[in-house]
């Protein structure tokens, strides 16, 4: 007992000494529910990673916060060649690391050309095509080996080669990026791993040392501790908080809710038969692909599955600039309507022959019950199959419910072997990747590696590659926007691919401590973790006297542990000497 | 003990462990899962990436291929990589031992400790009110879930009070040294240890109170107390060493269980344990590093039930020859 109770009285004096650490007005704390899984960008995968990077490697051009056009970076200006294949950038003058070394045109050249070579996993998308050279030190000439309608933007981290170079391929490969070394606005001060990332201002920022001294990413493996953190103040803003907390939150005085739209949509897919196992049978009729779409109330997903934090849609998100979204032509959308549902599956001949409340198809036979993919990944998944299986129950469609978490679901889709699923993309920038995705090569053929494709909806559609390889090569941004506005209009039509909703970021901050949020894009986007997370160089503290408003309640506490404390020791003592007294009447 | 007894119970570990090490390997590539598929979705790989990323994840070759590479690696204690963090996974391990290690073990000292000494009073005292508030409470804090304790301490220390941070184990902003940066972790660590302490008393109240009032019935305590001992000493000389047997039982099998005892209060408090890392890798999910855990978890409960069966050898002689 004496052991325990000086446990407890330790603990609480302990308390009582360290809680005097008050916390620095310009240290901005933000929280997330997920961890950096490694600082080196040839290595991590994760969100806050990215946001990481983001902070502390600068890019040769930059996005605006508005629209993402291509603003400077680590480069002021560029021009190109006549036929836009070869760009010259003049990058600013006297850059430098933020441990002082030289910012050259070196590093540029090295980071492009050794990414290119050993194929670094975040860095191939934008150098896979390019080849660079430092003629001068302020000067970095970009060839591409095709027509690439992404250049002038060039959003690689750039790696300081003094750094880099030294360690070798293999020892790149398998680098930490603990160096702290970087061109951004912050650079990396101390990581702990499963706890915080904390960065310290760069001096030699090109936009100047932000206001800001510390930028800490928490890590915090409850979201409704993180939000309780950001209520107490010990955070200052939190990323990916949960929708009914997110709701709460929204009422408050002294909290602003971020709803920040990235382009991240779910969706219902279905099988569309060009892969390596077809579909029930039914779900090759158009008809009926027309029919489950108009038996889907996107409105109540959005309303029961998200809190109503999100907005139903109807094609593909191909960028988180809603630009790239058309408007879908009114008798073109599969508005709900379950009467006009049955209707379609009567008129084409899919009747329920023996009365079990399921119909089968056209002649009888085989009733309509598809393997519905549900994903253990996320909380979405589950309540959207209920939902999407009631609905179809009532128009007489069966559904099988198949659990798979996403490594199996990736093999599942790639066999072909299901009916439909539910699952969402989360999409770059540039409308490119996502629109590859639903190319007819992108289909798996190969039986041995039914992996190695994006096509999770089976479907080949030889007009839509047509002008997928059209605006991969149109170089004029309006007919660029025409052509893939046709191209999403199409597979909307389709109905294999029935877009449920976009979801954003929910994030919350303070609005007491910091000036200086910035939305990417305008209006729409997040503040914080979006593509070039323009707020952390833009923030400023609000002055010390009117942050301070909290304290007294912790000293409160202070005084009362003390106490708990000292009537802890004390009753330990009595109780030691009370059992002395026994043993010696013994 | 005899030395036949140490060996049969030794031999009897190794089987179970040498069984954990085949089953582990197997369990988790039941279901037909791509992870470096659906981890770098949408990221058009080349075929180079590719192929290196199953590589390094350990997925190339046949099956056979991969169990055969995976014993090898096992016996040279090499756990393979994280698919998460591409380092190796006994250095996860390793890295995250230490703060499980204090947490669940502090916890678990103080909940023994404090469980049978309250245990020792219930049973004295039997029937009397210190017994049933004893009970009542115990039982009540032990079938309550420890994630759900762990909730309502969070809600009322760390957001209503703010007395204690909300999860993690030191403060980012203060960079202490020394007894400053023991307190601040003592401070984070507060609440977690309050929550599996209180959490897990019960278990050995209850056992300690059973055994006690089975040994009160013994013969030799009316001896003890015909000799006019006092009944402090008839207790705490007489009953309690032997009622203590049950418990020191339960104490070396729950110390197997500190490794992985604490998932679900690491989490709450985003104590960057074993739990949290098993949590972390469940949600990825991360096979080499589930595997890594579960091997180290099993191996710990394995050890720990040999250190009690032999302890249990070594105090009860009717075990022994059994």
């Amino acid at each position: 007992l004496v052991g325990a109770v000086l446990f407890v009285a330790l603990l609480a004096g302990m308390t009582a000494v360290s809680a005097e650490g008050q916390k620095e007005p310009s240290t901005f704390d933000v929280g997330d529910t997920q961890d950096i899984d490694s600082m080196s960008p040839l290595i991590g995968v994760t969100v806050p990673a990215y946001e990481a990077w983001t902070i502390q490697y600068a890019t040769l051009t930059d996005k605006a916060a508005s629209d993402f056009h291509t603003i400077p970076g680590l480069a002021k200006s560029w021009t190109s060649s006549p036929d836009k294949r070869t760009w010259t950038y003049k990058l600013r003058p006297n850059m430098k690391w933020s441990d002082g070394k030289p910012l050259t045109s070196e590093d540029v050249a090295w980071t492009v050309n050794t990414a290119r070579e050993e194929e670094w996993l975040n860095h191939s998308s934008v150098v896979g095509n390019l080849t660079a050279t430092a003629p001068d030190p302020e000067t970095v000439v970009i060839k591409s080996s095709v027509d690439d309608p992404k250049l002038p933007t060039m959003d690689a981290y750039i790696l300081p080669k003094h750094i880099w170079e030294p360690l070798g391929a293999k020892g790149r490969a398998k680098y930490d990026g603990l160096d702290g070394v970087g061109s951004g606005p912050f650079t990396l001060e101390k990581f702990e791993k499963g706890q915080f990332a904390r960065f310290k201002a760069n001096p030699n920022y090109y936009g100047g040392r932000p206001a800001v001294d510390k930028v800490v990413l928490r890590f915090y493996n409850n979201p409704d501790a993180m939000v309780a953190a950001l209520k107490t103040g010990e955070l200052d803003a939190a990323e990916d908080v949960p929708g009914q907390a997110f709701k709460s939150l929204q009422g408050s005085s002294d909290i602003q809710t971020i709803a920040g739209y990235q382009g991240a949509m779910s969706e219902l897919g279905i099988n569309g038969g060009d892969g390596l196992k077809k579909p029930h049978p039914a779900l090759l009729d158009k008809r009926v692909r027309v029919a489950i779409a108009h038996a889907i109330d996107k409105d109540a997903i959005v309303d029961r599955v998200l809190a109503g934090i999100g907005k139903p849609a109807h094609t593909l998100s191909t960028s988180p600039d809603p630009a790239w979204t058309p408007e879908i032509p009114e008798d073109q959308l599969y508005e709900f309507d379950l009467d006009k549902a049955k209707q379609i599956l009567d008129d084409a001949g899919y009747k329920d022959t023996d009365g079990d409340g399921i119909r089968e198809m056209p002649g009888g036979g085989q009733p309509l019950n598809f393997r519905y993919g549900v994903r253990t990944e996320g909380d979405a998944g589950a309540p959207t199959y209920e939902l999407i299986s009631g609905w179809l129950k009532e128009i007489g469609i069966a559904t099988t419910r198949k659990v798979y978490d996403d490594s199996q679901l990736t093999v599942v889709i790639g066999k072909g072997d299901y009916d439909m699923y539910s699952w969402g993309w989360t999409p770059f920038v540039d409308p490119d990747p996502m629109l590859s995705y639903f190319t007819c090569d992108q289909i798996a053929s190969d039986p041995e590696d039914p992996t190695n494709y994006y096509n999770d909806a089976n479907y080949c559609d030889p007009e839509y590659d047509k002008l997928y390889a059209q605006q991969k090569v149109e170089l004029d941004h309006e007919k660029r926007l025409e052509i893939v506005h046709e191209m999403l209009t199409r597979f909307q039509e389709s109905a294999v691919y029935d877009v449920l909703y976009t979801y954003p970021d929910n994030q919350a901050y303070r609005k007491n401590r910091f000036t200086g949020w910035t939305r990417q894009p305008a209006e729409t986007g997040p503040v914080l973790f979006s593509n070039s997370s323009p707020t952390y160089a833009k923030l400023k503290p609000v002055s010390a006297s009117a942050a301070s408003d909290d304290g007294g309640s912790s000293s409160a506490g202070i005084i009362v542990i003390v106490v708990l404390a000292i009537a802890a020791i004390g009753g330990g003592i009595l109780l030691v000497r009370r059992r002395r007294t026994v043993y010696e009447r013994e | 003990v005899s030395a036949r007894f140490v060996t049969a119970k030794v031999l009897g570990s190794l089987v179970t462990l040498a069984f954990v090490v085949v089953f582990n390997f197997f369990l988790f590539r039941i279901v037909e899962s791509d992870p470096v598929a659906s981890m770098f979705r949408g990221r058009n790989l080349t075929q180079t990436q590719r192929a290196e990323l199953t590589k390094q994840f350990g997925l190339d070759g046949s099956q056979w291929d991969q169990f055969v590479s995976y014993l090898q690696q096992t016996a040279s204690f090499n756990l393979g990589r994280s698919y998460q963090t591409n380092q190796p996974v006994a250095d996860e391990i390793w890295d995250a031992a230490g703060p499980t290690i204090a947490l669940v073990g502090v916890s678990s000292v103080l909940s023994a400790v404090l469980g049978t000494m309250l245990g020792v009073a219930a049973a004295w005292r039997r029937r009397t009110k210190a017994d049933y508030s004893i009970t009542s409470f115990t039982m009540a804090t032990y079938s309550m879930p420890d994630f759900w304790l762990g909730m309502l301490l969070l809600v009322a220390f760390a957001v209503g009070l703010e007395w204690f941070p909300v999860g993690g184990i030191t403060d980012p902003n203060a960079d202490a040294t020394g007894l400053a940066h023991i307190a601040d972790q003592a401070k984070h660590m507060f609440l977690p240890a309050l929550t599996l302490t209180v959490a897990y008393l019960g278990e050995y109240t209850i056992i300690m109170r059973s055994s006690l009032l089975d040994t009160m019935r013994e013969d030799y305590l009316v001896l003890a107390r015909a000799k006019g001992l006092r009944d402090v000493l008839v207790r705490n000389r007489h009953a309690v060493p032997n009622a203590l047997l049950p418990v020191v039982a339960l104490m070396a099998i729950n110390f197997g269980f500190v490794l992985s005892g604490a998932i679900a209060v690491e989490a709450i408090f985003s104590w960057p344990g074993l739990g949290l890392a098993t949590y972390q890798a469940l949600v990825g999910p991360d096979l080499p590093m589930l595997q890594g855990l579960f091997l180290v978890f099993s191996a710990s409960v394995i050890f720990f039930n040999l250190v009690a069966d032999l302890l249990y050898g070594y105090l009860d002689p009717r075990v022994r020859t059994t």
